[in-house]
């Protein structure tokens, strides 16, 4: 707010010079954006809750962890699949391979 | 002191030395009572021996009678002496012997002592009778007493006495009867009254001259009465078996209290004096107290009826507070204190119990709706005395308040003031409760009960209206309020939202409100913020406020991502830093849902997007984001003729107005072409430009709507004194989509909800019949559903394979794992 008297002082020098006749100048622009997990299928397939959202496990047990979220990120294999972290490690101590095309499970990137 | 131990000493006369004998004789003991006392005493001085001996007695009555006759003798209790003078002579040291001996011949009394004794006595009772001076000396005839008991003729005596009395008292009733025949009640009662008493005062007198009898020879026959309960007991037989002087007695009696009740005064004494006397003959409940409560009875019933109709209740209870303590007073001034709670039973029971439903239904509702508290307390108060009278007025409050919670609750037409009448009513309710309902327990329950009840007879509404008072509240603007009366206001707000059904729907519009709150800046106080979010919490759990709790992180994590991007652009493209973009990252999920839109936006908006997306998904690998256009808003400098301005618009505002720097003059299709804003929204748009407070472009032709063809003009000579200019966007028709829209997302979510619960259940219990179902799923859910709904749910989870219909029963399910 403080920047806004002397940008205010130095910029209709600028247009002036370069393009007098300019009616509106943008300013300030406050925007919103939403950030989701960039990810094919919403859906966790193994615990069926959007992906999002905490998995299931977290859910049951965020009332003693209120950070929550951080914990249950995405986990991307291989394949492009993508799993709640959570269920994920779960799921390769039985199985190491990705429960939607059975390849062999590598992850190839997490969420941050 | 126990009479018995006072009279012991007589039975056992241990006198102990000739002195204190001679002292006895002496002194001449003329009353019982000293004599007693002096006996008493010579025994304590010498407890040790405490032979009792039958015999001594009439030794020691001896003597005093003789010394009552003038008989002087020296000492008629030498055997007593003679044990005496031996437990002296035991001591060593003692020399001389002291030997007394008895009298070798008995006294005797005089041959015609007992008739002469006899006569004396009876005259002098006689004369007590009549009130007539007494020929000899009070000391003589106890004597005489004394002597006529000492030679055992005290049962004569005592028949004689008893004969004398019985005569007097007959002969009283009979001349009262005569004359009362024909006099005035109030005479006849004070006659009575008259005549009581003297015989009262006569009774004492005689007493006091048969005393000795009264203590020994009364006092060993238990089958006997004393000489005071005998004179009762013949006033009564007589007084009793001539009914018709007891029935005078009686009704004039009543007739007097009746007088008092309405309101004259009448003599207490008289009747205090009176029923006194009724008492002490024990006659008071057979005689008085029955026949008294009926009257009473009669009275109030009759009186109750005809004030019923004619005073208002708040009147009719003032009444009956004024009877009751009358009749308290009655009680305390002249009637039996064992009549107290059959009378005040009685009084309260017609006045009250009786009438109790006609009260209420005809007072309770204007009492509560005029706020009259002094009367309301008084309500309570006597209605607490009656059997059932606090729960039926519990009853008839909760009906009270379900009647008029609801004509708040269900008129659309008054929604905007519902959320403030509900917090005024529940406020009043509550004042009422405490003060005049005495903090009862029962009747704070009741209101809770009555509130959630009212408050859930119109689905959703109040809880969306409940949110949005909330939202009014916590706005900034909300000027005037300090953070204590903030706060307060805020504890009330959560007890509406206890009673409230649909959680939900609450969370959903309130969600809704800070989302608004948080982007544009506008909450009030970030104290007052947590403070709600902290109070939701505690009432719904940690799950009900996590994704709240989510916003507010995520406006955190907001600015600290606008500081390090602003450290970013500084170091690398200085081109991109004469526009200050803050970005606001939402979590998706968290926030409520934005219907998503596409716009044409100019590379001034497009370049920076690009650079804070590159900077953005550096950091958080995994994510994308999405650009929300019609949240947010930016700041334009305008150069008008006059002077230069800055307006603070909307960004859909923002993209119209900048098409103005190439072409001062635009058709609506070509703004349409030029942003690709939806047809609705930009139409809405330029309303808010062209025909708002602050118009800085003119549209032609004039109109307060936009149509196609319409051309817009940069307004040069827009003038304003302000120099900052916020242009609202118009939002009347939004909100209501948007309404709508959470309602819509409310009930989805609903629709998931059942399906969960429909699941958890089926699962547990495997096969279960359509009914248990329905009834285990209302106990899960928390928000109200209709058994439609449940129906159509299980009908789609059946189709979705998670159950099945029993092939046998259609009513039951099996679950399909």
């Amino acid at each position: 707010m403080a920047d806004d008297p002397e940008n205010s002082v130095d910029k209709p020098d600028d247009n002036d010079a370069g393009k007098p006749e300019k009616m509106f100048t943008l300013k300030k622009w406050n925007a919103v954006a939403m950030w989701s997990w960039d990810v094919e299928c919403d859906i966790c397939a193994i615990c069926r809750v959007q992906v999002m959202d905490s998995c299931l496990r977290c859910q049951a047990e965020n009332k003693r962890d209120v950070l929550g979220r951080q914990d249950c990120v995405v986990v991307w294999g291989e394949c492009n699949h993508s799993f709640h972290h959570c269920c994920m490690s779960l799921w390769v101590k039985q199985n190491n391979r990705c429960p939607l095309c059975q390849q062999e499970w590598s992850i190839q990137r997490m969420g941050k | 002191m126990s009479a018995a131990k006072k009279y012991k000493p007589m039975d056992t006369t241990e006198l102990h030395d000739t002195e204190n004998i001679a002292a006895c004789i002496k002194k001449g003991e003329n009353t019982a009572l000293n004599l007693g006392r002096s006996a008493f005493g010579a025994q304590n001085m010498n407890s040790a021996s405490t032979t009792t001996n039958g015999e001594r007695l009439p030794n020691f009555s001896k003597l005093s009678a003789q010394h009552g006759n003038d008989l002087r003798s020296t000492s008629t209790t030498s055997n007593l002496l003679n044990r005496m003078g031996s437990n002296h002579n035991s001591k060593p040291g003692d020399v001389k012997k002291i030997v007394i001996k008895n009298f070798k011949a008995k006294p005797t009394l005089p041959d015609n002592y007992s008739e002469d004794t006899y006569l004396k006595l009876e005259e002098a009772v006689i004369a007590i009778q009549l009130s007539k001076p007494i020929k000899y000396s009070l000391e003589e005839l106890y004597q005489a007493v004394v002597n006529m008991c000492s030679h055992k003729m005290d049962a004569q005596l005592y028949a004689k006495l008893k004969e004398l009395t019985e005569q007097h008292v007959k002969r009283n009733i009979k001349y009262k009867e005569l004359t009362g025949g024909s006099i005035d009640k109030l005479i006849l009662l004070e006659k009575i009254n008259n005549w009581w008493l003297s015989f009262c005062q006569q009774m004492i007198m005689i007493r006091s001259i048969f005393l000795y009898m009264d203590r020994t020879y009364v006092l060993q026959n238990s089958s006997i009465h004393s000489i005071w309960d005998m004179g009762l007991d013949l006033f009564r037989i007589h007084f009793a078996q001539n009914s018709l002087v007891q029935k005078r007695t009686v009704d004039g009696l009543l007739a007097m209290i009746e007088k008092e009740r309405q309101g004259s005064t009448v003599d207490r004494g008289l009747l205090k004096s009176l029923v006194r006397m009724l008492c002490d003959l024990q006659i008071y409940t057979n005689a008085f107290e029955e026949k008294f409560l009926d009257a009473t009875n009669q009275l109030y019933k009759a009186e109750s009826q005809r004030k019923m109709l004619e005073l208002e209740v708040p009147e009719y209870l003032q009444h009956v507070n004024k009877r009751l303590a009358e009749e308290n007073e009655r009680l305390l001034h002249y009637l039996d204190s064992s009549t107290k709670h059959p009378l005040i039973y009685n009084v309260e029971k017609e006045l009250l119990a009786e009438h109790l439903t006609t009260i209420l239904q005809k007072g309770l509702d204007s009492l509560l709706e005029d706020n009259r508290l002094n009367d309301l307390t008084l309500l309570y108060g006597l209605l607490s005395r009656v059997k059932n009278g606090t729960s039926e007025l519990c009853g008839n409050f909760n009906g009270y308040i379900k009647k008029k919670g609801r004509t708040i609750v269900i008129d659309p037409e008054k929604d905007k003031s519902m959320v403030q009448d509900l917090l005024d009513f529940k406020d009043k309710m509550d004042i009422i409760v405490r003060n005049c309902f005495e903090h009862n327990e029962k009747f704070t329950n009741s209101l809770r009960e009555a509130f959630e009840f009212f408050i859930n007879q119109r689905a959703n509404k109040p809880a969306e209206l409940i949110a949005k008072y909330v939202d009014m509240k916590l706005r900034s603007g909300n000027k005037g309020t300090t953070d204590e009366e903030l706060e307060k206001t805020l504890d009330k707000i959560m007890v509406l939202f206890r009673f409230i059904h649909g959680k939900d729907v609450f969370e959903a519009f309130y969600k809704k409100d800070l989302a608004k709150r948080l982007l544009v800046g506008k909450s009030a106080s970030v104290d007052s913020e947590k403070s709600m979010l902290s109070k939701l919490k505690q009432e719904c759990g940690g799950g009900f406020t996590s994704k709240l709790e989510g916003m507010f992180k995520d406006m955190e994590l907001s600015r600290d991502i606008n500081l390090a991007f602003r450290g970013h652009t500084l170091s690398n493209d200085r081109d991109v830093t004469n526009l200050d973009l803050t970005v606001n990252i939402l979590t998706m999920g968290y926030w409520p849902t934005y219907p998503p839109t596409e716009v044409t936006m100019p590379p001034q908006f497009v370049n920076p997007q690009q650079i804070f997306n590159k900077f953005y998904l550096e950091k958080h690998s995994g994510r994308k984001l999405q650009w929300q256009p019609t949240l947010g808003n930016c700041m334009l400098r305008a150069h008008f003729d006059a002077a230069p301005k800055e307006l603070i618009v909307s960004l859909f505002q923002a993209l119209v107005l900048l098409l103005f720097n190439d072409k001062p003059t635009l058709s609506y299709e070509e703004i349409l072409a030029a942003t690709n804003i939806e047809d609705g929204e930009l139409r809405r748009t330029i309303q808010s430009l062209a025909c708002g407070r602050a118009r800085v472009i003119t549209k032609t032709p004039k109109g307060r709507d936009i149509e196609d063809g319409d051309q817009f003009h940069f307004n040069n000579e827009f003038t304003n004194k302000l120099f900052r200019i916020k242009i609202n966007q118009i939002q009347m028709k939004e909100t209501n989509e948007e309404q709508k829209a959470t309602e819509e997302r409310v009930f989805q979510d609903r629709q998931y909800q059942i399906d969960a619960a429909i699941v958890r259940i089926m699962k547990m219990r495997k096969t279960l019949s359509h009914n248990l179902l329905i009834t285990e799923l209302f106990n899960q859910l928390t928000f109200p559903v209709k058994p439609a709904d449940l129906k159509k749910r299980i009908e789609s989870l059946i189709d979705r394979d998670y159950m099945e219909r029993d092939k046998d029963n259609q009513n039951q399910y099996n679950y399909v794992a």
